[in-house]
This record gives structure tokens, C-alpha cells and sequence, in this order.
């Protein structure tokens, strides 16, 4: 896009000011995981989540962005396959931005390597009749992959400005910014005898140039490690190991202990506690603080020290796998087990997205395509998932115990998910939809990018989690004082320690665990520390904490996206299935002799 | 292709789900005996006239279409109608990436 082209383009023959009764409203639109996101931070300069797969982005993103003289509204939309047809949920929410007139002028962005795919969409994207702008983003791995576009000829057959970019290195941005002062309609409109596949194929064919590839061999070899049984099993169970080791080992060991021995329990718990008794003299508010269920002692330590590191290392780490494209690639792996509970290899996505927040792969499971994946995947989500923060006081435990508590653990928590899947499969009513993944190219994750997800991940931790703490500390402080914490845990009695064989203090925990998963699990931790719990307690405590709904957040999430029946319904079901699993374990463990 | 008429194409057409691993050819026909299934694929580019490669088999069918690649399960590979084409036959010009063996 040169500039005498551009100053002479519509836009700028008018006044240089103009004044709009909103801003300009420019919409990304494209196929999944082709860059909007990375273009979206480029223009706005907010960060939008960047990964390796195609649905990170659910729901729009809006921000400003200058351009010219003008604020723009910028909005980022989930990737979409198609705009006209059987739509995902997601694609619905894209094409009603196009469509209800929301936004003025579509930047269409597309992978240099999928022309055809693009120019598909591009069809379907000029039936809106909106200004549009085509980029071509990665042009650097397409030239890697010997893909050649004639950018010139491509523009002239569109009759739309045509951007070539490489969005995560900043490279063509200025120019889509000039760009976007000549975005025009598409001129030639496809003749109507032809279908658009037809059409997009021979554009395609004719503007696109094969070289035999130079580059790009690494990638091919590692794509093929991963994705083959002999090789790709290995390498999951070394990923998995090595999870495991920075996670449970660094995480939620040494830092965890570090934290909560060194910093905490040595420094600071002790220095809040003696400046309250020295500067507060009402005995209520001081034990507020720092007393048994105090905000400090309990709510920010919990927080803090047992949590925080297993969140960030998992964060950092989770980040990296998401980046490199491994996670979709796990979809070959599982297909032929999720079929069988109703789902297919595409729910990989949102379970181990789980790992990081239930919450938010709720709201993944939208790149389901039928309304039964969509309630099956949100049941196993609430079900069996554990997130990150949880991961991390079930490391924190078990790995202290054994291994093979670990195990026991993981695989009573897999068994149950499969068999309600199962179970769900046959009898919810509906039906499943096809399996087809597009697999993102292997890459080596990006440093900055990884740092600025993580971080932004953590930050967003501290803001969702610390306050559900507190709220859940000075809960249990009130009850506590008016005695009702003590009614409960008598109340609970018959079934905490009678089926599951736990101490009576437990139950207090399990309500904690209401509130959210991990904080309950974070009482645990301390339980287990204190030595209150033998190895098969801890155990069958967990499991049960497991699989509970994992936290108020979450709640809310199924109630937002399947209204308050279905989120009553999966509620009801999935405490009474996390009871029944715990007493059948605990009975089974003590018949067997277990002791962990 | 293009002189070929649509029934000798029809004659050598394979079901994608039949190759062997390694083998490619070039998409005829999807079939549309399951809502929506036709249209996905073509969404991805898995349409009359692209070009596929099969990569895998097992655990899960994978091929790659154009520079894409996919998974899918075997009853949507069934659904794709392939011309095979011989490693050195004759494609197109522009098809030089097409033709060449690869290394593995």
C-alpha cells in the first residue's frame, strides 16, 4: 500500500477531520489461528491472548486504536471456518458483528499459505457488502514453505487493498494502517453461475507459485514425532513427567516451601500477628486478622504462598505447550476415547484448557459443534478437570505421600469423567458432530509473548482468586464466631467421616472447597501438613474435592451458558457422584488394606 | 483434469480413508450423505481440485490438504472421493511441490 495511492484514496478526499456520531468501527475477521489477535495488539496496543490453536479467541475483544487522524474502534472475533452454512456458536457471534451493522469496515485477515481458504471466506465476507481490507499474515513461514502470492495481481482481481504482514514481528502494519483509508467493497464480484469453492480454487491456483521447499524441515520432523503412536506416546509421557517435575516438584515444593515455611510462617504471619496484638485492642477485629480463620494467616497465606507458585510454574509452562501447537495435536490421540463419550478428539481442547480454568474452557467448549458436546464437555469440566490452582494443592499433598497416591487419584478421577462421558453419551438426547481438526503448525514459542500471557495470566489470578479467598475467610470467621461452623461440621458429621472416613474438621474444608476448589484443597494442605490426615484421607478427601463443581466463578459460568437448570441439574449430579466416589474409595482402599 | 471427462474421473476415484500413508492425490468429490460435513470440509479447503497428502493412519486419520493439516475421523476420510495421482505423474506446472518425494 503505497502512500500516493492512499492520499488519494475516498477517505482522505474528504475533510481531514471528520466528525462521526461513534467511532469508526473496524472488525478483524478470519479463519482461526491466522493472527487477529497478534493484529488486534498491534493496533490497539491491548493484549489480546495469543496461542497456538485455533478458538483461543471466544467472544469479541474491543479496543481503540489511531488510525490517521482517527479513533478507530478495533474488534477482535473468534476465528470462523465458514459465515454462511451450519455455524458454530462462535461463528454466529462473528457473523452478527458483520451483519447487524456493528462494525463499518472488515480487515480481513488471512494465512499466506491458505489462499484458498481465505478467498473462500472472502466470498462469504463480500456477501455483507462492507469496506474491507484482505492481509496476508505469516508471510515469512509461507515463503518458508516454498508458497509464493502475487500480491499485485491479487489486489487488482479483488479490487480491495491486499496487505502481506508478519503481525508478531510488526512487519506491515504501517501499511495496513494506510491501507485502511482505501478499503473498498469487493469489486469483482464472483459471476453467480459458479459455487464459491470453485471460484476460490481457481484464484488461487492462478496467483499462487510452488518453490520447492527450503526451509521449514525441522518442522516437518518434529510434526511427525508428535503426531505418530510410536514416537508421539513417548514424547506425551515426557511432556506429562516433565510437567510433573517443574509443577509438582519446583512449584508446589520447593517454592511452596520456600513461601509458606520460609517467608510466611517465619516472617511474616508472626510480624502481623505481634503488631495486631500490639495496635489493635478489640480482641474480634484482631483475630479477624490474624487469628485462626484470619484474613492474613489464612485468607492471604493460602493465596499466596500455597497456590501462587504451582499457578504461575503451571501458567509458564501450560503457556509454552500452548504455543509450541502440541495441545490440538493430543486430538489424534484421544478421538477414538471421547467418541465413545458422546464427544470427539476437538474436546481435548477445552479439558486440558480446564487445566488452566474451568471457567474459562466453559466458555471454550463453544468451538463444539452440537449443543450435547457443548452440556457433555461442560459436565466432564465441572466434573473431573482440576485447575491449575487445585493441580497445584493436589501436588502439593500427594507428592508428599507417594506416587501411587498420585495415581489412585488421577485414575479414579479419569474412570468416573469416562464413564459419566459414557453414560451421558447415550442417555442426554441430541447428537455428536463430526471430527475434523485443523493442526497448527509446530513452532518455537515466542519469549515475549509466553512472558506477557503468563504474566497477564497471574495478574488475573490475583484479581479472580485472592478476593474469593478473603470472601471465603471472613465466611468461615463468621460462622465460626456464631457457631454455625461447628453446627455444620456436626451436621456433616454422618457423612464425612461416617462415608468417607475423614476427620470431622474436614467438613469445614469442604465448604471452603464450595467457594472454590482449591482453596478448600488449600485447607487440606495444611490438614495434611498439620498430620490430621493419613494417606488414604488425604486421598479420598481430594478426590471428592476433585470432583466437585470447581468453584462459585464456574458456577455462574454453566448457569451463563446453559441457564439455571442445566447449571442446578450438573451441580446436584456432580456432588452426589463426587460422595459416591468418595465412599466407594474409601471403602474399597480400607478392604484392600491400602495405606498409601 | 481438465480434459478428462467427470466419469473417467469418477472411475479412478479412491475414498481418502483407503490410502496407504505417504500416498496423494487430488480431492473429486465429497460426498453429502451427513448435514454439514461437506460444507465443514470445504471450509478448511477440502474441495474439488486441492490437493491432499495422507500422513498418518492410526491412531487418527491424518492428511494434509493444500498447506493445511488435518485430523479427521475415518468415516469423514471415507467421505473424500481422491484421483490418486502416480508420485511422478503429470501435474500441473505451478505444482512443483506437489510431485516432489518427500524425504521420509
Amino acid at each position: 500500500m503505497s502512500c500516493p495511492r492512499a492520499l488519494a484514496g475516498p477517505v482522505l478526499d474528504q475533510p481531514l477531520l471528520k466528525l462521526r456520531r461513534r467511532p469508526l468501527r473496524i472488525a478483524l475477521v478470519g479463519n482461526p489461528n491466522v493472527g487477529k489477535s497478534v493484529i488486534f495488539g498491534r493496533l490497539t496496543g491491548r493484549y489480546a491472548t495469543v496461542s497456538n490453536y485455533p478458538g483461543t479467541t471466544v467472544g469479541v475483544t474491543r479496543g481503540r486504536a489511531m488510525i490517521g487522524a482517527e479513533v478507530c474502534d478495533v474488534i477482535d472475533t473468534p476465528g470462523v471456518y465458514a459465515l454462511d452454512g451450519v455455524l458454530t456458536e462462535d461463528e454466529q457471534i462473528t457473523r452478527r458483528v458483520l451483519g447487524d451493522g456493528d462494525a463499518d469496515l472488515v480487515v480481513q485477515v488471512a494465512d499466506a499459505r491458505n489462499l484458498r481458504r481465505a478467498l473462500m471466506l472472502t466470498w462469504q465476507i463480500s456477501g455483507f457488502h462492507k469496506p474491507m481490507v484482505l492481509v496476508l499474515n505469516m508471510v515469512d513461514e509461507a515463503r518458508a514453505r516454498g508458497v509464493d502470492v502475487d500480491r499485485n495481481r491479487l489486489e487488482r482481481e479483488l479490487g480491495v487493498p491486499v496487505v502481506e504482514t508478519v503481525a508478531t514481528e510488526g512487519r506491515g502494519l504501517s501499511e495496513l494502517r494506510a491501507a485502511l483509508a482505501e478499503a473498498r467493497t469487493l469489486r469483482t464480484f464472483p459471476d453467480t453461475g459458479k459455487d464459491h469453492a470453485r471460484w476460490a480454487h481457481e484464484l488461487a491456483e492462478a496467483l499462487r507459485r510452488f518453490r520447492p521447499r527450503a526451509l521449514a524441515r525441522a518442522q516437518e520432523v518434529l510434526a511427525r514425532a508428535v503426531r505418530e503412536p510410536l514416537t508421539g506416546l513417548p514424547i506425551l509421557a515426557i511432556v506429562l513427567y516433565a510437567l510433573y517435575l517443574f509443577v509438582g516438584v519446583f512449584g508446589a515444593q520447593t517454592l511452596v516451601g520456600l513461601l509458606e515455611h520460609g517467608l510466611f510462617q517465619r516472617y511474616l504471619n508472626p510480624a502481623a500477628i505481634a503488631l495486631a496484638t500490639r495496635f489493635i485492642p478489640v480482641p474480634l477485629v484482631r483475630d479477624f486478622l490474624v487469628g485462626e480463620y484470619g484474613l492474613i494467616t489464612m485468607g492471604v497465606t493460602y493465596a499466596i504462598a500455597i497456590v501462587l507458585p504451582v499457578v504461575a510454574t503451571f501458567f509458564l509452562m501450560f503457556g509454552w505447550l500452548e504455543d509450541s501447537g502440541y495441545i490440538p495435536r493430543l486430538a489424534i490421540f484421544s478421538d477414538r476415547i471421547f467418541r465413545m463419550m458422546g464427544l470427539n478428539g476437538k474436546a481435548v481442547l477445552p479439558m486440558v484448557l480446564g487445566l488452566g480454568c474451568d471457567t474459562m474452557a466453559t466458555m471454550t467448549t463453544r468451538i463444539l459443534g452440537t449443543p450435547k458436546e457443548r452440556l457433555i464437555a461442560i459436565l466432564l469440566l465441572a466434573l473431573g478437570i482440576p485447575c491449575s490452582a487445585q493441580l497445584a494443592t493436589i501436588l502439593g499433598i500427594l507428592g508428599g505421600i507417594s506416587f501411587a497416591a498420585l495415581l489412585t487419584l488421577f485414575a479414579v478421577v479419569l474412570v468416573q469423567m469416562f464413564l459419566v462421558g459414557f453414560l451421558a453419551a447415550r442417555v442426554l438426547p441430541g447428537g455428536r458432530s463430526d471430527f475434523i481438526l485443523e493442526l497448527p503448525p509446530i513452532r518455537l514459542p515466542d519469549a515475549r509473548n509466553l512472558l506477557t500471557k503468563t504474566a497477564l495470566r497471574i495478574r488475573w489470578y490475583l484479581g479472580e482468586a485472592v478476593p474469593l479467598f478473603l470472601i471465603g475467610t471472613a465466611l468461615l470467621f463468621v460462622l465460626d464466631r456464631v457457631g454455625l461452623l461447628g453446627l455444620l461440621i456436626w451436621g456433616a458429621r454422618p457423612v464425612v467421616t461416617g462415608l468417607l472416613g475423614l476427620p470431622p474438621a474436614t467438613a469445614q474444608v469442604f465448604v471452603m472447597g464450595f467457594l472454590r476448589r482449591d482453596y478448600g484443597a488449600a485447607g487440606l494442605f495444611q490438614m495434611a501438613h498439620a498430620g490430621h490426615l493419613t494417606g488414604v484421607q488425604a486421598v479420598v478427601a481430594l478426590t471428592v474435592m476433585t470432583l466437585f463443581v470447581p468453584c462459585v466463578a464456574n458456577f455462574l459460568m454453566i448457569i451463563r451458558e446453559q441457564g439455571l437448570r442445566a447449571g442446578l441439574s450438573i451441580l446436584g449430579f456432580v456432588t452426589v457422584v463426587a460422595v459416591a466416589t468418595g465412599a466407594a474409595l474409601n471403602h474399597g482402599l480400607k478392604i484392600l488394606g491400602v495405606t498409601f | 483434469m481438465g480434459s478428462r471427462s467427470s466419469v473417467s474421473r469418477f472411475d479412478r476415484a479412491r475414498r481418502l480413508a483407503s490410502l496407504p500413508a505417504g500416498s496423494r492425490g487430488v480431492v473429486v468429490k465429497v460426498l453429502r450423505d451427513n448435514v454439514g460435513r461437506a460444507e465443514r470440509l470445504a471450509a478448511l479447503g477440502v474441495t474439488p481440485g486441492a490437493r491432499v497428502r495422507v500422513l498418518q493412519r492410526f491412531p487418527g486419520f491424518v492428511f494434509e490438504c493444500d498447506q493445511t493439516e488435518l485430523a479427521v475421523e475415518p468415516e469423514v476420510a471415507r467421505a473424500i472421493l481422491v484421483d490418486v495421482r502416480e508420485p511422478h505423474g503429470s501435474g500441473r506446472g505451478t505444482a512443483l511441490a506437489v510431485t516432489r518425494r518427500w524425504p521420509y
